[in-house]
């Protein structure tokens, strides 16, 4: 009964932050900020955005992309996540998105996330006729593994990511093993884009998994190897996405829907700033350019949205109406 | 009176260029010395490879028996030796073997190679106020500096694997060895050393017969700190792609699960606490052999 009267209260309590949140401002509002560089900057868009021009006290948590899922359908919190690469939560969100708790506002990327095996544009230049990850594999001599050259090297994905599993998985559907190679486990971001500096650096051979948009990519010219086959989703769902699948096949990474996603409560709350969320998108261009000039500059995400805001405006005043613009801009 | 809220800070468009001066000057230190560097670590990585190979080549019972022995030669104690091997076939029962080994050929490693830098250190600290008052505050700045920003540039000059890894956990775990070697030293009773003198022993003999011996104790103590130290960064060296213990934790914790996390968390305790007695163990059997010599 106390449980009742207790949701009764809170589910009144919703229903009149909502009307006050219509009237002017759309109340507290916590956005995560994810640690990778895309996403860290459109967190800082939408932070400046719904504060300056909705008038939210928006505020960015830190977080990666499994704990912050896992918070927003469990507890609520944080609202908003700009860019949730939905691959690695796909089946708990659909079920999220059904039970009402989480919606998805809009797709950000609009050209969608690129994963897959790529190699340096210098090492494909030499080696006009490695095009796919088949010809990749039959040089090892190419791609020296860092602690025995006799062999070659994939370098996968950082630890507990989701591409991980993928790149494992890949790895021995390729016979990448009996081929000479060995699977490199770099630990973190910060070790897999280390590996890919030294390699431009000194201009070596480099064999791994990488994904766009990113300042990386930006940065260094690669290229991008073909899987050979097709995207096969049921594989894909049954085995190549499951850890220590038996007898995995090849496969091709799918295009990645990346979405903003908020919670219940914000879209209810929200009011005019959830509409900004479901009008927002930018594509790959855009956010390679972004990234590479902050990566140049040495920018946190914050210097990089201001950036994008003062240079951009042709893109982001799309998403707003014309007073909201007006507001965000007199804030620059 | 705005100045007085807002710091006179420098201007953006400087601080900008001075830390893109500093990177490039990096990147080009790493274009132009990157591959001699690694060539002058490449023997150590020799070394970490094989130490690795012969802890995971080697038969298991074989590696339990020869920890076992360890334990027991340092600490004469049954109790510790009946710990180390439950601690052991319990790590192998768990299917952590593997991992426990490359951590245990790892911690041996960066041991190794603090003692034989640490202890020269100490001793020359010891002997000048000067050198002391130098190497303090870089010890400072090694145990204080959060591990990341130094594993970038190391990362991009010697890439990911072992010998970045190394650098790190030996930066991290030398201080306390060198820092006790000093004082362990430092704390050798004066009259001691007049005696020394007064016998005509030279400077070396002085070291080596009596300020070393005394200083013993002090010494193990600062080892199984630096051991300890090296263990609790097993799990950032695995964020450079170290293989061992620290990897599985690092994806229990990405991916919250939480027995994965807890088993090898463990198997790292485990560890450390079989070093720590064990260590703890000779220390003091070597107090004890002095006591009897000086009644």
């Amino acid at each position: 009964m106390k449980k009742l009267i207790a949701s009764s209260l809170l589910a009144t309590g919703m229903m009149f932050i909502a009307n006050a949140a219509s009237a002017e401002d759309c109340g507290d509002v916590t956005i995560a900020q994810m640690n990778w560089q895309s996403a860290d900057v459109l967190a800082n868009v939408d932070k400046i955005i719904l504060s300056e021009g909705y008038g939210c006290q928006a505020e960015l948590v830190l977080g990666d992309t499994m704990p912050t899922f896992t918070s927003m359908n469990e507890k609520g919190a944080p609202d908003v996540a700009p860019e949730l690469w939905i691959n690695a939560v796909r089946e708990p969100l659909e079920a999220a998105v059904a039970e009402g708790r989480l919606h998805i506002a809009a797709e950000s990327l609009s050209d969608g996330g690129v994963e897959g095996w790529w190699i340096p544009q210098y090492v494909a230049d030499a080696n006009p006729e490695i095009k796919t990850i088949d010809d990749a594999l039959m040089h090892p001599e190419l791609f020296p593994a860092p602690e025995d050259d006799s062999k070659g090297a994939v370098y996968n994905c950082p630890s507990g990511w989701n591409c991980q599993i993928l790149t494992a998985n890949l790895f021995k559907a390729y016979g990448a093993e009996e081929k000479g190679f060995n699977l490199i486990d770099t630990g973190s971001a910060a070790g897999l884009d280390g590996s890919i500096a030294k390699a431009f650096s000194r201009e070596a051979g480099w064999l791994g998994y990488y994904w766009a948009p990113t300042a990386i990519l930006g940065k260094y010219k690669m290229f991008k190897l073909d899987a050979g086959v097709k995207h096969d989703k049921a594989e894909w769902d049954s085995c190549t996405a499951v850890l220590d699948c038996a007898d995995p096949k090849r496969n091709a990474w799918s295009k990645s829907e990346v979405y903003t996603i908020v919670t219940d409560r914000f879209k209810k709350a929200g009011g005019p700033a959830y509409d900004y969320l479901s009008n927002r998108a930018w594509d790959n261009a855009t956010v390679n350019s972004l990234l590479s000039w902050m990566t140049d500059n040495q920018g946190t995400g914050e210097d990089g949205a201001r950036y994008f805001l003062e240079n951009h405006a042709d893109i982001w005043t799309k998403w707003v109406t014309p007073e909201v613009a007006e507001k965000v801009k007199a804030s620059l | 009176m705005e100045w007085l809220y807002e710091f006179p800070n420098m201007d953006i468009d400087s601080l900008r260029a001075l830390k893109k001066g500093i990177d490039s000057g990096f990147r080009g230190f790493t274009r132009e010395y990157g591959v001699y560097i690694e060539n002058a670590f490449e023997p150590l990585k020799q070394f970490l490879i094989y130490s690795e190979k012969f802890m995971l080549e080697t038969p298991w019972p074989l590696i339990i028996l020869l920890i076992a022995g360890i334990a027991w030669f340092a600490s004469r104690n049954r109790r510790i030796v009946i710990g180390t091997i439950v601690t052991l076939l319990l790590i192998g029962y768990f299917d952590m073997w593997e991992d426990t080994m490359r951590t245990i050929s790892m911690i041996f490693v960066c041991t190794v190679l603090s003692i034989v830098i640490g202890i020269p250190i100490g001793i020359a600290m010891s002997r000048s106020d000067r050198l002391q008052s130098v190497v303090n505050p870089i010890l400072d700045v090694m145990q204080t500096m959060p591990s990341f920003v130094y594993l970038i540039p190391v990362v991009m000059l010697l890439g990911i694997g072992k010998v970045p890894g190394l650098i790190a956990v030996v930066i991290y775990a030398i201080p306390p060895i060198i820092r006790l070697t000093n004082l362990g030293i430092r704390l050798v009773d004066k009259d001691v050393l007049e005696a020394a003198d007064a016998f005509g022993s030279s400077s070396w003999q002085r070291l080596k017969n009596v300020q070393m011996p005394l200083a013993l104790p002090t010494m193990m103590a600062g080892i199984n700190q630096t051991i300890m130290m090296a263990l609790a960064m097993v799990v950032v060296a695995s964020m450079i792609g170290v293989r061992g213990l620290g990897q599985p934790v690092l994806q229990a914790i990405n991916n919250q699960y939480f027995s994965l996390g807890l088993f090898n968390g463990l198997a790292i305790v485990g560890i450390a606490i079989i070093f720590d007695r064990t260590s703890q163990a000779y220390g003091k059997r070597l107090q004890k052999y002095q006591e009897v010599v000086h009644g």
